[in-house]
């Protein structure tokens, strides 16, 4: 006999939601655009790529997430010298009762938070290592899987700069991240913020507004939030907008190379159901879609040489086809 | 509000409204364009009733529009997606309206607070009744240039006139010819070719009528005259002739004298009266017959009729030679041949009433079809009577003339006589005798002929008579005074015992003279 699933309760997961933005909020001065984005890549059970200059909190961020959510939190530092086995683990001898054997050790990624700092300045058998384990959400060392803690969040950084001696991660293990979330240099009064906040006597202490299972259960009920079939068609006419072969915008049929695949419809429609809940809606409008388009596709289009020629950027690819594409039925 | 039906009911209403005047903006639209779409192009061609054309244009948009309207039923669903576009509800209605029969574990929660946002919106905002500014500034546009389209002259119009005046002219036309048929008709002395001149008036008639224009309609006159002129017989003048000298003969005899007055009066009597005399020649003393004979010798010796001269010649010498029973034979000839000429006189009265019928429809027809070439067609009405010549005597006589044709196929040109109002404008009337007979060439020539006379009646003063090179008299058009000199010469043809052959020879010049000036 199977058991009833408990009543969903949709506006705990907005007050959770939103208490976690507050909690947050209180260490990271402005930057809601990113919060928001970071809390919706976490209760849609996505990973997030950061990218964005040295400096701008990006640690303080997956670190303060860590704290806001009782969970266990582990950074990974990238470098060129580190091991998938420095990541995953490995088998290592040990003495037990007089008996060597090997013991398996666990490796950082064994966390529910794990910040991959600079991820593109490892190599790529490491940078697929991290990737393999946040796709399958299990790790194999030897002939034994092991699954990853849940649930399971990768942060993972790279610096637009600084490009020689890094690693671009390869298009197909970018699609497996959530979002990328681009952390732009904080205005002038967010910056007198952060220096009246971190050059004090004492930074803010963060308490835990949610475990570990609170997350589980946001992310089941978030699954749950409907979206109406013409929306959903609005979000794939904008994926399918976004392939040269498929679209009647020149800049796109210009400057892109590849659309965003179907991992990008997936994230359009979760990433669209959190944030509803987020505004504290229970459907998808197409307000949720263009809000997390950005974020969802703009690492899934690839540009031609001719756009960074030009100065076109995926974002501006991704803006015109939010303003070409029709909401409104057709027929009326 | 209280359940998503609610809501659709409301939004739909909503909707039939807005859609309603959409529709009858768009209507408008179609209509107004439709509108000055046929006036423009009532001003590229010639189109009758082009006002009832365009205004039928309105009731036909606007039932299409109406058609369209009730038959265009938005789903449920459109509407609520739309209004949750335009009320700023955030796809909530069109959600819990494509899922009104779930029940899955945020559906009732969805469906509250989608009943709950639409109970603080006002649905009807959804679907508002609002005109286009594009649509009302075409509707302005296209109103202003099909008023101006009305308004403003159009050239068309005097093309239309021209049309009417010509159907105007051909139906006068026609009835003149069916007024000569019932002439006909009507004849106490019916001729035995009646009926084939009634047919070829009756297809002149049908042909006048169904014709394009007057010219063309002028161009099934002359053959009608042709064929008409072809019913009577040649030999009439002579035997005419012979018949009037028989009665000059007879008159001056004892025996012959009533009928000579008879055969003076009519054919028909005097064959009567010559039959009586027949009868009565035995009765008669020898001197009356010898005068009698000798005056059949002298008919005999003055006929231009053979017949009538054997038979003349014939009753002469029996008489003379005392046999009564074969002068009375050959005078009962004489009279037979009497009898024929009385039914040759009324084929030809007949003819003449035909062609004066024709001639009438061919001034008409002539007259309108100057007044086309001269771009004054649209001007004709019903006084629109042969009035070149017209000019009032002192006993308030007019005479009328009609003119020919420039069209180059020989048309005839026919004379009436009328009664004028003493101003000059007379109505053509019919002619006793009037017929034509076309032979011009239609020449373009410019050349004007000049006759000296006066000037006419309706010459301005200013305007002086011009004088001809090394004449120092007034000069006036040929054209101005010729009417005048065929109506008095076919009258006194008419008024004097000439032969008809000459009578048609002096007919003939003047038509001939008239078909010139036509063409010109």
């Amino acid at each position: 006999m199977i058991a009833e699933e408990p009543r969903v309760d949709a506006s705990r997961v907005t007050e959770l939601a939103q208490s976690l933005e507050t909690e947050l909020a209180r260490l990271i001065v402005g930057q809601k655009a990113l919060l928001r984005d970071t809390v919706i890549a976490l209760t849609a059970g996505g990973h997030v790529l950061l990218e964005g200059v040295p400096g701008l909190g990006k640690t303080v961020l997956v670190r303060s997430l860590g704290q806001a959510l009782s969970m266990s939190f582990a950074r990974i530092q990238f470098t060129p010298d580190l091991m998938p086995a420095d990541i995953v683990g490995t088998n290592i001898i040990g003495e037990d009762d007089g008996r060597r054997e090997f013991h398996y050790q666990a490796g950082p990624i064994f966390a529910n938070l794990v910040l991959a700092d600079e991820i593109n300045r490892a190599t790529p058998k490491t940078q697929s290592a991290l990737l393999e384990a946040m796709q399958e959400r299990t790790v194999t060392v030897g002939t034994q899987t092991r699954p990853l803690p849940s649930p399971f969040f990768v942060l993972a950084t790279q610096n637009p700069i600084e490009l020689e001696g890094t690693y671009p991660l390869p298009e197909a293990q970018l699609d497996r991240f959530f979002f990328k979330i681009l952390v732009p240099f904080p205005p002038e009064g967010d910056l007198l913020e952060i220096a009246r906040r971190t050059t004090g006597e004492s930074t803010p202490q963060l308490r835990s507004v949610a475990d570990a299972g609170a997350i589980l259960a946001a992310q089941r009920t978030a699954r749950e939030v409907p979206i109406a079939e013409h929306v959903l068609r609005y979000a794939a006419r904008l994926v399918s907008a976004t392939h040269p072969d498929r679209t009647e915008l020149d800049s796109v049929r210009r400057y892109v190379r590849w659309g965003a695949s179907p991992r990008g419809l997936q994230t359009l429609v979760l990433g669209g159901k959190v944030r509803a809940l987020l505004e504290g809606r229970y459907n998808v409008a197409f307000d949720d879609l263009n809000a997390i388009a950005q974020p969802a596709l703009r690492h899934r289009i690839f540009l031609q040489f001719e756009a960074e020629a030009d100065g076109i950027t995926a974002d501006r690819i991704i803006s015109e086809i939010l303003e070409h594409t029709a909401k409104e039925p057709a027929d009326h | 509000m209280t359940s998503l039906e609610a809501i659709l009911t409301e939004l739909r209403r909503a909707a039939r409204r807005a859609l309603g005047a959409r529709y009858a903006a768009h209507a408008l639209v179609g209509a107004v364009a439709w509108v000055a779409a046929v006036l423009t192009l009532a001003r590229l061609v010639p189109f009758e009733r082009r006002l009832e054309v365009a205004a039928l244009g309105i009731p036909v948009a606007l039932a299409i529009a109406a058609a369209i309207w009730a038959i265009r039923r938005p789903s449920a669903g459109l509407l609520m997606a739309v209004a949750d576009i335009r009320l700023g509800l955030k796809e909530r209605l069109s959600t819990a309206w494509e899922r009104r029969a779930e029940s899955g574990p945020l559906d009732d929660a969805q469906r509250r607070d989608a009943l709950q946002q639409a109970a603080h919106a006002r649905l009807p905002a959804a679907f508002p009744i609002r005109v286009s500014r594009g649509e009302a500034t075409l509707v302005a546009i296209l109103a202003i240039f099909a008023l101006a389209l009305a308004l403003l002259p159009n050239p068309m119009d005097q093309v239309l006139a021209q049309r009417q005046a010509d159907r105007v002219s051909q139906a006068r036309a026609a009835k003149a010819v069916v007024d000569a048929k019932k002439k006909i008709a009507d004849s106490e002395k019916p001729s035995p070719k009646d009926a084939q001149i009634q047919k070829i008036l009756q297809d002149a008639q049908a042909k006048i009528r169904e014709a394009d224009s007057p010219r063309k309609a002028l161009e099934s006159i002359t053959p009608a005259e042709q064929q008409v002129q072809k019913l009577t017989d040649p030999g009439t003048p002579a035997l005419q002739s012979s018949a009037q000298n028989l009665a000059n003969a007879l008159s001056g005899t004892s025996a012959g004298r009533s009928a000579a007055q008879a055969i003076s009066s009519s054919p028909a009597k005097g064959a009567q009266s010559v039959r009586d005399l027949a009868s009565q020649l035995q009765s008669l003393s020898p001197k009356d017959r010898e005068e009698l004979a000798r005056a059949l010798a002298k008919a005999s010796q003055q006929a231009q009729n053979s017949q009538m001269r054997d038979s003349l010649s014939k009753a002469s010498s029996s008489l003379q030679n005392g046999d009564a029973a074969s002068a009375a034979q050959a005078l009962d000839d004489v009279a037979s041949q009497l009898d024929s000429l009385q039914e040759q006189e009324s084929t030809d009265q007949a003819v003449a009433a035909a062609i004066n019928g024709l001639e009438a429809a061919r001034q008409e027809l002539a007259a309108q079809a100057d007044r086309d070439a001269n771009g004054q067609g649209g001007q004709a009405n019903a006084g629109a009577s042969p009035s070149a010549g017209a000019s009032g005597s002192g006993t308030g006589n007019g005479n009328g003339n009609g003119n020919g044709t420039s069209n180059g196929n020989g048309n005839g040109n026919g004379n009436g006589n009328g009664n004028g109002n003493g101003n000059g404008n007379g109505t053509g009337g019919t002619g006793s005798n009037g017929s034509g007979t076309g032979s011009g060439t239609g020449a373009t020539s410019t050349e004007r002929v000049y006759v000296p006379g006066q000037p006419v009646p309706g010459q301005s003063e200013n305007d002086p008579t011009p004088l001809g090179p090394g004449q120092d008299v007034p000069l006036s058009p040929y054209t101005q005074v010729i009417e005048a000199y065929q109506q008095a010469a076919v009258d006194a043809t008419d008024q004097s015992l000439i032969p008809g052959s000459e009578r048609d020879l002096v007919r003939e010049y003047f038509s001939q003279l008239g078909e010139q000036r036509a063409t010109r």
